[in-house]
């Protein structure tokens, strides 16, 4: 919340913010709330909007409704310039002109953004490009590419930081440098909004995440958050699971699972309701326990599978 | 500006040059070709060969020259995440637009220079013509680098809407033809206002060819320069306009 006349606590916040395109909602109702310093990871599968969303956060793109604030201040066409000053971004394909070798590429950028030979130099040492420099960009690799954009989208030391799937085509290798990057940007106090479709990639460095679905958000808050939220499924141990299961399916969402029975979205009451009909109807029972679940399983429960 | 020396960079290595280049010597090699072969004349020494290479020149090459070189700057843009970038900046819409115009009006008037060059070679050389360019061709050459400007802005914003590289040159090739309409009916009130008739308009200044009276007078000058320079700002500010509001995809 906004104290009154203290700090802003939240890099971006957006109320009910929303576009359409050709009278299809992609983005809808969306209330973002990205804290200050923080990596904020957006997830979502293809198409759930996120490049959408990015690009209304920097103006690239009008909302149709809603609005946006980012240090606390509007987010319009009219305002964008100054708000822009403080933002890097990179925005789904990586730029540079690929006629041009990433020296000319950062020199570019340099004089567009007025900036100082420290700044570039910097920047293209926090990425590790240094040694690839006179090369024309159109040789360069996918994951090159990525981090020259990288380069150029912090050379002018941004605050905010926006990032659309900054590993996209990288091997293990690239995702986990780019992984420690954001974490030494972010203990550098920069904020890190960075989006993917992989919550693998971006699980151990977000600490706060943002999932969206169809344009929706379905949950934002710590990963602590997003895993208490949902409802491991309860494994029942017993030498008859078919004959079990057969009895539970009446009630509750069952599969049979080896030598177990899994029902799905139960709470301690449903747990024991199901255990004493068992048993009243002479079924044995070995164990009861919460099966361990793992983020992924809660994103794919939320994206509706279509997750990973 | 920034913005504007740093779309220069971006002509390192660019096909533009070879436009630049090889349209204008074309067009005097084509004007020294026809002389020879119809007998190797100049009737009029400089005037005709003059009027020889800039007129053809002036009715369709020219035209079409400027809208491939507006698609050429702009086509770098649509590449990858180019837009995102340019518009993800503290940069202005009409300091981009600013920009890509100014690196056209270089690329104008480095072919329009390329041009001179050529007819005084070819003058020189094959026609052993005496002295040199007499001096208002030098001044018809800047009115005709102004008379891009209006083509170049126009074509510039084209090239910024559409993806095509060809679309607006096909454009460029219809305006073109609507320009010399307007200049073979000899409504030169409306061909000065329309930017490709305006560009035809200039390259005629001096030649009595169409509207024009055969000498380099300063109110033909006065018009094209005062309807080159309104034209450009009006373009360029709408073109500015439209980019503010539109959406990158
Ligand atoms: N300019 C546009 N015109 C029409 N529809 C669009 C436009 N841009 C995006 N869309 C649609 O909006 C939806 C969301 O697209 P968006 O690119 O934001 O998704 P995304 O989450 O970034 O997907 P991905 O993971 O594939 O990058 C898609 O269905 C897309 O087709
Ligand atoms: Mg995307």
């Amino acid at each position: 919340m906004v104290g009154h006349g203290g700090p802003v606590a939240e890099m971006i916040t957006t109320h009910d913010l929303g576009k359409t395109y050709g009278g299809r909602a992609v983005v809808e109702g969306l209330d973002l709330r990205v804290p200050k310093g923080c990596v904020y990871g957006f997830l979502g599968p293809n198409g759930s909007g996120k490049s959408t969303t990015m690009k209304m956060l920097l103006s690239l793109v009008r909302p149709t409704t809603g609005e946006i604030r980012i240090m606390g201040r509007p987010m319009r066409r009219s305002t964008r310039r100054e708000l822009l000053g403080h933002i890097g971004s990179l925005i789904e394909s990586p730029p540079a002109y690929g006629h041009l070798t990433g020296r000319e590429n950062m020199r570019l950028v340099q004089r567009l953004l007025e900036l100082n030979d420290d700044q570039v130099v910097r920047a293209v040492h926090t990425v590790r490009l240094h040694d690839h420099l006179d090369k024309r960009v159109r040789d360069y690799s996918l994951g090159m590419k990525q981090r020259l954009g990288i380069a150029m989208a912090l050379a002018r030391e941004p605050r905010l930081l926006i990032l659309d799937e900054p590993t996209n085509g990288l091997d293990p290798a690239g995702i986990d440098e780019i992984r420690r990057l954001l974490k030494q940007l972010a203990d550098g106090g920069i904020t890190v909004m960075v989006s993917s479709h992989l919550l693998d990639e971006i699980d151990r460095t977000a600490t706060v995440l943002g999932i969206l679905g169809n344009g929706r958000m379905l949950f934002q808050g710590t990963r602590d958050q997003l895993l208490a939220r949902s409802t491991p499924d309860v494994l029942i141990d017993t030498p008859e699971p078919q004959r079990a299961a057969a009895l539970t399916a009446q009630w509750h969402p069952t599969r049979v699972d080896g030598e177990a029975v899994r029902l799905s979205g139960l709470d301690h009451k449903g747990t024991a309701g199901v255990v004493s009909r068992l048993v009243r109807d002479g079924i044995d029972i070995y164990g009861v326990r919460r099966d361990a679940q793992s983020l992924e399983d809660v994103f794919m429960d939320l994206t509706g599978g279509r997750g990973l | 500006m920034g913005s504007v020396r740093a779309e220069f960079l971006k002509l390192k290595r660019s096909l533009s040059w070879a436009v630049v280049v090889l349209l204008p010597l074309m067009a005097v090699i084509t004007g020294a070709a026809n002389t020879v072969v119809s007998g190797g004349r100049l009737e009029d020494g400089w005037h005709t060969l003059w009027l020889r290479v800039v007129i053809f020149y002036g009715l369709f090459p020219l035209a079409i020259g400027v809208a491939a070189l507006a698609s050429l700057v702009w086509r770098v843009e649509h590449h990858g995440g180019n837009w995102n970038a340019l518009m993800g900046r503290h940069v202005s819409s009409l300091h981009v637009v600013i920009g890509k115009v100014a690196v056209l009006a270089v690329l104008a008037a480095a072919m329009q220079t390329v041009l001179v060059v050529g007819v005084v070679v070819v003058g020189k050389l094959v026609f052993a013509l005496p002295g040199v360019l007499p001096a208002p061709y030098f001044l018809v050459s800047v009115v005709i680098v102004l008379a891009c400007l209006p083509v170049a802005a126009l074509q510039s914003g084209l090239s910024m809407l559409m993806r095509s590289f060809a679309a607006p040159v096909a454009v460029a090739l219809l305006g073109a033809i609507g320009g010399v309409v307007l200049l073979m009916t000899r409504l030169e009130v409306l061909a000065v206002v329309v930017p490709y008739g305006l560009l035809g308009r200039a390259t005629q200044l001096g030649t009595g060819m169409f509207v024009d009276s055969g000498t380099v007078t300063t109110g033909a000058v006065a018009a094209v320069v005062v309807a080159a320079l309104s034209l450009t700002a009006v373009v360029v500010a709408g073109t500015a306009a439209i980019l503010d509001r539109l959406d990158i995809r």
